[in-house]
C-alpha cells in the first residue's frame, strides 16, 4: 500500500498488528532514525542546553529515541492509542528505565491542548500528511491545518523553531500545507531532500518566528560592518534617484578607433603578427560607387 | 503522566473559552520512579523551567497526589539552590500519574488517563473554533 492516509482515519491504520509490524521493522526504524537526525539538525537545538520538544504523531517513540540520546525532554502525541501502547511498552521492555518522554493520546486536528509558550521546539516525522485527508463529513482538511498551526504558533516559545517532516501525495499537498503554516504567522519554507530521487526524496516544513536571517556574529564582525556600509550606500542611491527620470544613456558607437587600438594591443601582447598602426588605421572606407 | 506534563496541559475545547487550565487530577493509582536521574544536564533543563512553569498549578498538582515537598512560593533565592532544584526535578519528572482522571476546571468535562497515558482527544465539534 503506498498511501495508508487514503484508508481512512490514521488510530484505523495503525492498529495494535500495524503498530507491532511497524515497530519491529528494521528498515522502518533505520529510515525513521535517518530522518529524525536529518529534522533535529535542521531544528538547531543546543545540546549543552536541554530543551523540551513536543513530538507530534510521535508513534511508537522512534523519533523520541533520537532526541533523548541528546539529552532533550520531550512529550510525544499520536492518535493511534496502540501505537502508544507499543511505546510505553518499548520503555518498560529494554530496561531503559531512564526515560525523558512522555506520552499523550490526541489528534493534532483538533489543535494542541497546551498553554502558550511552553515548548522550546517541535517536531513530527511523517505525520503531517493526515491533515489534508478528512475521515468523517464533519472534518474539513483545511480548517484542521489551520487550527493545528494557529495552536503551534502559541504553544511554541517566541525564539522556538519547528520542523515537520512529512509525505505530499501532490505539489498542491506541501503548498496548502505551507501556506496554511504561512497564513497563522509563521515564517520559514520547505526544505527538500533528494529532489531528483522519487523514493529518498524528503520534505522538511522548517517554521520559525524570525522574518529575516540575522547575520552571524563573530570573527567577521568587520566584514559584516563593510557589508552594511555598503547595503546603506545602495540604499541611498536608490533614494535620491527617486522620482527623477534618468537621461537615456548614449550609445557607444562600435568599432570605434579607441576600440580598434585596444583590440590590436590585445593581439600584441598575444604575440600575434598584427599590422602597425598607421593614419589609415578605423578609417571608414570610400563608399562604394 | 508525568507533572511537568500536567503544568503544560490545557483543555482547549471551544467551551472552555481558554479556562481549561489547570486540569484537576483525581489519581488512582501514583507512581514515584527514578526515571529520570539528576545531573548538571538536568540542572540547566529545571532552571530553564523555572520562567515557564506554573507554580500554583504544580503545588496544587503535587498535593492532589499527596506530595507535599515543595515551598508554596517561588522565590528567587530557591532558584539558585541546587537542592531544591533536585527537588523540584523530582516531583517534575519521577512522579508518573498511572491511572486516574483529569477533570476541566472550567467546564467539567473529564479525560481520563489510563497506563500512564492521558486522553485528550476531542470530537470535531467540541473544538476551537479558528478562522481561516
Amino acid at each position: 500500500m503506498s498511501r495508508p492516509e487514503l484508508t481512512g482515519h490514521a488510530s484505523l491504520f495503525y492498529n495494535e498488528k500495524e503498530a507491532r509490524k511497524y515497530d519491529s521493522s528494521s528498515r522502518m526504524i533505520g529510515v525513521q532514525r535517518e530522518i529524525t537526525e536529518r529534522a533535529v539538525e535542521l531544528l538547531r537545538l543546543d545540546d549543552s542546553k536541554p530543551s523540551l520538544v513536543l513530538d507530534i504523531g510521535c508513534g511508537s517513540g522512534l523519533s523520541g529515541q533520537v532526541l533523548e540520546e541528546r539529552g532533550h525532554v520531550w512529550l510525544g502525541c499520536d492518535v493511534s492509542r496502540d501505537m502508544l501502547t507499543v511505546a510505553k511498552e518499548h520503555e518498560e521492555d529494554t530496561k531503559v528505565l531512564q526515560s525523558t518522554g512522555d506520552l499523550m493520546h490526541h489528534d493534532m486536528g483538533s489543535g494542541l491542548p497546551f498553554r502558550p509558550a511552553t515548548f522550546d521546539a517541535c517536531i513530527s516525522i511523517s505525520a503531517l500528511q493526515w491533515l489534508c485527508y478528512s475521515n468523517s463529513a464533519a472534518q474539513n482538511p483545511r480548517k484542521r491545518l489551520t487550527r493545528f498551526f494557529s495552536s503551534l504558533y502559541t504553544v511554541l516559545k517566541r525564539g522556538g523553531r519547528a520542523v515537520l517532516q512529512f509525505y505530499p501525495e501532490t505539489a498542491e499537498q506541501a503548498v496548502l500545507i505551507s501556506e496554511t503554516a504561512t497564513k497563522v504567522g509563521f515564517a520559514g519554507g520547505v526544505v527538500v531532500d533528494y529532489p531528483n530521487s522519487a523514493k529518498a526524496k524528503k520534505h522538511y516544513l522548517v517554521l520559525s518566528f524570525d522574518r529575516s536571517l540575522a547575520p552571524r556574529r563573530g570573527a567577521l564582525g568587520t566584514a559584516e560592518q563593510d557589508q552594511k556600509q555598503q547595503h546603506v550606500t545602495v540604499g541611498e542611491a536608490l533614494g535620491s534617484n527617486k522620482g527623477k527620470k534618468q537621461p537615456p544613456r548614449k550609445k557607444k558607437g562600435i568599432k570605434t578607433k579607441e576600440w580598434i587600438l585596444h583590440k590590436k594591443d590585445a593581439q600584441r601582447t598575444k604575440g600575434k603578427d598584427v599590422r602597425p598602426d598607421t593614419k589609415y588605421t578605423a578609417r571608414r572606407r570610400r563608399g562604394k560607387f | 503522566m508525568r507533572l511537568l506534563t500536567h503544568n503544560a496541559l490545557r483543555n482547549n475545547a471551544a467551551a472552555a473559552k481558554g479556562k481549561g487550565f489547570p486540569l484537576r487530577i483525581t489519581a488512582t493509582e501514583v507512581e514515584v520512579k527514578d526515571s529520570c536521574p539528576f545531573d548538571e544536564h538536568r540542572l540547566v533543563f529545571v532552571e530553564g523551567l523555572l520562567s515557564t512553569l506554573d507554580w500554583s498549578a504544580l503545588i496544587e498538582a503535587a498535593s492532589q497526589l499527596g506530595i507535599p515537598t515543595l515551598p508554596p512560593v517561588l522565590t528567587e533565592d530557591l532558584a539558585e539552590d541546587p537542592e531544591f532544584l533536585e527537588a523540584l526535578h523530582h516531583v517534575l519528572m519521577n512522579v508518573h500519574l498511572i491511572q486516574g482522571i483529569l477533570t476541566c476546571p472550567a467546564t467539567g468535562r473529564e479525560f481520563p488517563v489510563r497506563d500512564g497515558i492521558p486522553n485528550m482527544v476531542l470530537e470535531e465539534e467540541d473544538c476551537e473554533h479558528v478562522r481561516y
